[in-house]
């Protein structure tokens, strides 16, 4: 099982017998049993033809549109599951409710735990990093998590944790020709940036696919609130995957010089930094390859691939909210 | 209510009232496919795939029907012979949950007595691997438990109140592990974040 991402502009998705086809250039690039596919993320222009489009909803696959630069812009979606005891549970919750509460510090204190083990990992690897400030006003953010009470002051623990890992982000890359200085996105201008957008990009797709398979109400969320068209409880489950997902693909790929500063392009004008199509080609296999690297799932003990992980997640969330289990635990991991 | 209860929701409830809330309340399971017509048990008789087998009757793939019990199902077959009707459930593997089972052939004698008007005494088992057939006596007792379900059943479906998720040995062979993990609250309790 593994997404499909067709990078080709202007190719032709179509489906023969039971099998998905991408053509371009009257050349057939691509011919795979549909039964391998779990998602499909087109980036740029595509052709889909009806016929795909119908047996991707029949077999419940979810279908993202990016542009070419990696920018979300929507997506086809199967019809949700019938679970309505999980959507009436979610909308129960709904804020200002004990669970909205708890459930927001998971978010936020998975996420930022996760940005302070990366920290530390970064101090293993190179001891003379000066990342203790970072890691010390990481630490502050998160200590008050479980005794502060109002979402808002909760968001204002995220973003002061964040503030302090992005600070310190430019330590941990190790390769010549990159930098980054602040987050910046809408459109990003350096070449780190412009992965991490891609990245988080990709993980909504997958993350947003899981918890519609679980059955939730994507477009009610606690952390993020509900905006118009905007998937916000696949935002908060987003949030303690950004770092040990996306950050990890970004750090690598440049740290391993998967990517040079030679697979970035600048437009004019808007100075929107995007990947050259071979780099996103080389970004997207890093990407699916950590989605399916394994690793020992500190709830339950067992091995998982973190695709795994975006669903176990996503129904540890809905035991919670159903009343079954006494907490959310965000995943943390070492 | 007006919604009959499946009678393959018997066997899933008796072997685990949280799997058969997953398949029958969550899952939509339920679907209008279980509104049939009328079904006259001596309309059939001559329409679907019957065959004469030393004057035993035969219907495969029957909608099994009971107003009183409000069940529903379908019959993998049923026969005819001395007058008397009798369903047979095909079961894919071994002897093996028999209990469960005969709850299941039960309930398509109680649709069977409604449909004909006549008692029914005697059901089968056949299980496909072993070829064997194994009669199942629709006795007083296997009734009374056979009600129970039902009404407990009934219960589920008309409340949707979830039973909880309790491990045992059962769950090692259940296809709904990895959505209901029955583990989860426990290890949730003694998970602590790194
Ligand atoms: S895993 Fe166990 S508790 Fe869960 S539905 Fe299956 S049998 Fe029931």
């Amino acid at each position: 099982m593994g997404t499909l991402y067709i990078t080709q502009d202007d190719s032709y998705l179509g489906k023969t017998d039971e099998r998905l086809t991408v053509r371009a250039n009257k050349q057939t690039l691509l011919d795979v049993p549909l039964i391998k596919v779990d998602g499909v993320v087109v980036f740029g222009r595509s052709t889909v033809s009806p016929a795909v489009v119908i047996e991707l909803l029949e077999r419940n696959i979810a279908l993202s549109f990016l542009t070419h630069t990696g920018r979300y812009l929507g997506r086809l979606e199967p019809e949700l599951t019938k679970n309505i005891f999980v959507r009436a549970a979610q909308w129960k919750a709904i804020a200002p409710s004990e669970p909205a509460l708890h459930l927001v510090r998971g978010f936020i204190r998975g996420k930022l735990k996760n940005y302070r083990n990366a920290l530390l990992r970064g101090l293993r690897e190179f001891p003379e990093l000066s990342l203790q400030p970072a890691l010390t006003r990481l630490e502050q953010a998160i200590a008050p998590i479980d005794t502060t009470h109002t979402i808002d002051s909760l968001r204002g623990l995220e973003g002061s944790g964040s503030a302090a890992y992005f600070g310190s982000f430019d330590a941990l890359i190790r390769a010549e020709g990159f930098q980054f200085t602040h987050r910046n996105r809408r459109p990003p201008t350096d070449p780190v940036n412009a992965l991490l957008s891609l990245g988080y990009a990709l993980l909504r797709h997958d993350v947003q696919s899981a918890v519609n398979l679980v059955g939730f109400d994507p477009y009610l969320g606690y952390l993020h609130t509900q905006r118009y068209g905007r998937p916000s409880l696949a935002l908060d489950l987003m949030e303690e995957f950004r770092p040990i997902v996306v950050d990890a693909v970004v750090l690598s790929a440049i740290n391993r010089r998967v990517l040079s500063p030679e697979n970035f392009e600048t437009e004019p004008l808007s100075h929107a930094v995007s990947l050259t199509l071979e780099g996103l080609r080389s970004f997207l296999r890093l990407y699916e390859q950590k989605k399916q690297s394994k690793f020992k799932h500190p709830v339950l003990q067992t091995q998982c691939t973190y695709q795994e992980a975006f669903e176990i997640q996503a129904r540890l969330l809905a035991k919670y909210l159903m009343g079954e289990t006494e907490k959310y635990p965000p995943l943390v991991l070492k | 209510m007006d919604d009959y209860i499946p009678i393959a929701a018997l066997n899933q409830y008796a072997y685990c009232p949280h799997r058969c809330w997953r398949m029958f309340c969550l899952g939509g399971f339920i679907d209008n496919q279980y509104t049939i017509e009328g079904t006259s048990l001596h309309d059939r008789v001559h329409t679907v795939g019957e065959n004469q087998r030393e004057e035993i009757w035969q219907i495969r793939a029957i909608w099994l029907k009971s107003d009183q019990y409000h069940l529903i199902g379908k019959a993998d077959l049923i026969e005819s012979g001395n007058g008397r009707w009798y369903p047979v459930e095909y079961k894919r593997g071994h002897v093996g949950e028999f209990e469960n089972d005969a709850l299941q052939v039960c309930a398509q004698a109680l649709c069977l007595e409604a449909m004909t008007g006549k008692p029914v005494t005697l059901g089968y088992l056949y299980y496909a691997q072993s070829h064997q057939r194994q009669p199942v006596e629709i006795s007083t007792e296997l009734r009374q438990k056979t009600i129970a379900i039902i009404e407990k059943v009934r219960h589920l479906l008309e409340t949707g109140d979830m039973p909880p998720a309790i491990y045992s040995s059962r769950c090692q062979g259940c296809s709904l592990y990895e959505q209901c993990l029955p583990k989860a609250a426990d290890k949730v309790k003694r998970y602590r974040e790194a």
